[in-house]
């Protein structure tokens, strides 16, 4: 698949090398050169320097064929341009990035078709959802749902107390567990388990489940769910206030900013439940003084990765039950999983789901998908004749970096084993290590 | 595991590729094995039976005795890849020369091959015409695969390097300062580029048939021509024929196979404008006909040629072949003295273009540095002007101006000490650097000495002629950074 990026800041980079490693057809443009020169020298894809909102660039990189065009640089409305004019150019499928809630909004959808911008990204939107479902499921690192729930995958770190460690994969399936172990991250590798790996204390363990199992995925890790009602915030950025926005009135809000002008923004912005306080909240005299010992939850969102990484971990130690912290730094985030914070965040990953969403959605309708550090999870709908189809999963040699961990079938969910036997028509979730993806599409079609 | 992945290189990834590229060699000499038996050489065709099979053998070792898996591959690998396959390539190229009719000993045929692949086209071999017509086949394909680039071949055809490793080869072989790509993915620019190569062999393969040349003779002359190399099938290369029709056929391609590859691609695919808005092909474009100019006035003026067409046509001739590194001769150039012979030395240095099968310098090169250079006396009055080398419209980095710089005194200090070695085996002065310059540059023009053929040139001087070719072909810093302290130690 042909695919022009616009703009080579930390979000297009990451799609870009992603997305080359994929196996696409990869253009990045951007007016400065000086950032492309790596990405040139060093990755499987094209650069090109120029303005993105400049037909002559856009003529350039040919985009008449492209099949999606991605403008993320931070100007919003220089992105929506350039989509207009890549669709009128013949471009498949535009999409922006914005910056702006409004944008998303349902009735809006057909005026940004009209101007030809097919799909929008809001990474500080995705962030913020991201963050109210981690505060939902407290005692879970990641939380994926697929079709109204029916089909769960979740992410969980066992501590000493879980009961399943070290038990072996295949023991735990003949005891009759109402779950599969779709995937492990054990320090800084993601590993894709068989019937003779077993669970370690550390390991983040991703589960797939139906709906009504969850609790027994809870009690097998040992741990207890938390209501969250009391939040502190670190770092009054764009996250913040979208997710503030979010909240209804129920929750109690307290946001820390460094910035004395950026506080009296803020409370200006914010409704009443939400208290602003102006100061560092790495100090931690300050932290005591405005109780955090009394908080459930502290969300660090500061521009700093390491800054946002040492306060949750102060905050932890400080006794607070779930800590969630913005990591922009792909290569901080093992870290951070391996060091005790609750939920990682990190923009580029959650705008890569979705630019994985949008390729899947090409072939497959209404394709869900998940960008972790290192893999991705898909929800696939099996089509007539397909291979996946043509035999049980255990004889369907599936490749080595993938596995499917359950499908939906007429509106249920079921978990999948050796021998179940996939239909035309199926959801099917697949958890696979980066660079698969295009081969499990291959499976699907 | 035999070779452990624990020092700073991934030895495992390329003897593996090694491995599979040698079994690609094997598969390249099937064609002159088939050559041997179209002609009746059997004696030929074992020598080629046995180069076949120790290539092959030792190819399918290296497979064998390295892991599929750990395929990682960084800068370092992919530059050590990329010489070594240079340099085992015409280690195991040489064998048919060493057990065949040319019957070289090893200097002789390690200088044949390299001189093959790196479309040198300086020559071991007293009389071509004296070998099978199997051997002469060998010569023809090892600038035909060496013409484009090996590894630009192994580009296109290995899918196994159609990710991030496959850049790093692609940087390291092709030339330039910078190395542009045509379509997004590396196996794409490598296919469309074979393709226009494929294509402008095909044509001249038909256009030299038409004329007066045999099938298998248009067939070698046209991949010694677009691989812009020099190998013949007769003693007096072009000369022999002596007809017009093949000297302006020929002129016209080398003439295109100098230009970049990735403008040849835009003017195929429908975008012909590209190729006269790039400062380079005009450079290249009136540098021909300024060299073709002085030539021929000043070889009006002796007198010795009253007949100005056969003039002009042997000029044109002769100045194309030069520039494009070719090295074929159509001419009585050795004759030439004075002003003529030197415009032949000054843009045997030069050559053509990046991206282009020729070697040289390459006048991308010289554009940036007259261009710098023009600055530098600008800002001596005006101190305080910020200025910026244009090239294409487009400006090029600081430090690229400055590695294009550092490039040039090193192409400059490498014929220095050609030179001077050369002179120790026995050469005159001129000669010694008519040949250091004939080989980095990898033309293959011989000048007093070795006018009429290489073969009598000492084992020494053919083994720092085959050093020289090679540093010419991969532009100097893929070879010299192997042997710096900071290749090896990651500190």
């Amino acid at each position: 698949m042909k695919i022009i990026i616009a703009g080579a800041g930390e979000v297009g980079v990451h799609l870009a090398k992603l997305l080359s490693s994929e196996g696409q057809d990869v253009i990045i443009v951007d007016p400065e050169e000086s950032k492309l020169q790596a990405l040139d020298s060093n990755y499987n894809l094209m650069t090109m320097t120029g303005r993105t909102t400049a037909f002559k660039t856009l003529n350039e990189a040919n985009v008449s064929r492209a099949d999606l065009f991605i403008a993320v640089t931070p100007f919003e409305t220089r992105n929506i341009v350039s989509c207009s004019m890549a669709k009128n150019l013949g471009a498949r499928k535009t999409v922006a990035r914005i910056d702006n809630y409004e944008f998303l909004k349902p009735e809006y959808k057909p005026y940004f078709k009209s101007i030809g911008v097919d799909d929008l990204i809001y990474p500080e939107y995705f962030a913020s959802t991201e963050i109210v479902s981690a505060m939902r499921h407290s005692w879970a690192r990641n939380w994926f749902e697929l079709y109204n729930g029916e089909l769960l995958l979740t992410g969980v770190k066992l501590r000493e107390n879980a009961k399943i460690v070290n038990i072996k994969l295949k023991d735990l399936a003949q005891s009759g567990h109402p779950f599969h172990v779709s995937a492990i991250r054990r320090r800084h590798e993601t590993i894709i388990p068989r019937g003779n790996d077993h669970l370690e204390v550390g390991d983040i363990v991703y589960f797939t489940t139906q709906k009504g199992n969850i609790g027994k995925i809870i009690d097998a890790c040992g741990k207890r769910p938390v209501n969250i009602k009391k939040i502190l915030i670190m770092g009054g950025s764009r996250i913040a206030v979208r997710l503030v926005d979010m909240l209804d009135d129920s929750y109690d809000i307290k946001i820390i900013e460094t910035d004395k002008e950026k506080c009296l923004k803020l409370v200006s912005q914010l409704p009443s439940n939400c208290s602003v306080v102006n100061g560092d909240a790495r100090d931690f005299e300050l932290l005591k003084e405005e109780g955090l010992a009394n908080y459930d939850t502290f969300i660090a969102l500061t521009d700093s990765s390491e800054t946002n990484i040492l306060a949750c971990l102060t905050a932890k130690e400080s006794g607070v039950l779930k800590t969630i912290a913005e990591v922009e730094n792909i290569q901080f985030i093992a870290a951070a999983e391996n060091l005790n914070i609750g939920t990682v965040i990190n923009k580029k990953l959650l705008a890569s789901s979705k630019i994985f969403q949008i390729l899947l959605d090409f072939d497959s309708s209404n394709a869900k998908c998940l960008a972790l550090t290192d893999a991705e999870v898909a929800e696939l709908v099996v089509k007539e004749g397909s291979k996946i189809t043509k035999a049980t999963v255990k004889d369907l040699k599936l490749s080595q970096d993938m596995t499917i961990g359950g499908l939906i079938r007429d509106g249920k969910g079921m978990l999948v084993d050796g021998h179940t036997q996939i239909m035309a028509g199926d959801h099917v979730l697949v958890f696979c290590l980066s660079g698969a993806i295009h081969k499990i599409e291959k499976m699907f079609n | 595991m035999i070779f452990p992945h624990k020092g700073n290189i991934n030895f495992n990834v390329i003897f593996r590729i090694l491995g599979l590229l040698l079994q690609i060699e094997a598969g390249f000499m099937l064609i002159p094995l088939a050559v041997c038996y179209i002609y009746s050489e059997y004696a030929e065709s074992v020598s080629f039976l046995i180069s076949i099979a120790i290539t092959a053998g030792c190819g399918l070792l290296l497979m064998l005795l390295t892991k599929s898996r750990d395929n990682d591959m960084g800068k370092r690998e992919g530059i050590l890849l990329t010489a070594l396959t240079w340099v085992l390539f015409s280690l195991f190229g040489m064998l048919p020369f060493i057990f065949g009719s040319a019957d070289l000993d090893v200097a002789s045929a390690y200088f044949e091959t390299m001189s093959g692949f790196t479309t040198t086209g300086v020559s071991a071999i007293a009389s071509v015409e004296d070998v099978a017509h199997g051997t002469l086949m060998w010569r023809a394909i090892t600038h035909f695969v060496g013409g484009m680039g090996i590894i630009l071949f192994t580009l296109a055809v290995i899918p196994m390097l159609n990710k991030k490793s496959g850049i790093q080869l692609f940087n390291a072989e092709v030339t330039g300062i910078t190395h542009d790509k045509v379509r997004p993915r590396i196996s794409h620019t490598a296919k469309s580029l074979w393709a226009i190569y494929f294509l402008l062999n095909s044509v001249l393969i038909v256009l030299l048939w038409i004329g007066p040349m045999n099938l298998f003779d248009s067939v070698c002359h046209a991949f010694s021509a677009i691989a812009t190399g020099g190998f013949s099938t007769k003693n007096n290369s072009i000369e022999a024929y002596n007809s017009d029709y093949v000297k302006i056929v020929l002129s016209v391609f080398m003439f295109l196979s100098g230009a970049n590859f990735g403008l040849l691609y835009y003017v195929v695919i429908g975008k012909p404008k590209s190729l006269f808005k790039n400062d380079t092909f005009r450079w290249y474009t009136y540098i021909v006909i300024g060299a073709v100019v002085i030539i021929a006035v000043r070889l009006w003026l002796t007198g010795r040629y009253p007949d100005v067409e056969s003039l002009i046509v042997d000029t044109v001739f002769q100045v194309v072949t030069t520039i494009t590194t070719t090295g074929f001769v159509g001419s009585d150039y050795l004759q030439w003295q004075g002003l003529a012979i030197m415009v032949i030395l000054a843009i045997m240095i030069v050559g053509s273009c990046a991206g282009s099968t020729a070697g040289g310098f390459k006048i991308d090169r010289l554009v940036v540095f007259v261009r710098n250079f023009k600055n530098e006396l600008y800002k001596i009055i005006h101190p305080n002007t910020v200025k910026a080398v244009r090239v294409n419209g487009k400006v090029l980095q600081p430090e690229l101006v400055s590695k294009t710089n550092t490039f040039l005194l090193v192409y400059a200090l490498l014929i220095f000490v050609g030179t001077a070695i050369l002179t120790e085996t026995g050469a005159s002065f001129f000669d010694s650097l008519f040949m250091a310059i004939s080989t980095l540059s990898n033309i293959g023009l011989g000048y007093g000495v070795s006018g009429s053929s290489f073969a009598g040139i000492s084992d020494v001087g053919k083994w720092t002629m085959s050093v020289l070719m090679l540093l010419g072909r991969l532009e100097l810093f893929t070879v010299l950074i192997i042997f710096t302290k900071h290749f090896w130690n990651k500190k």
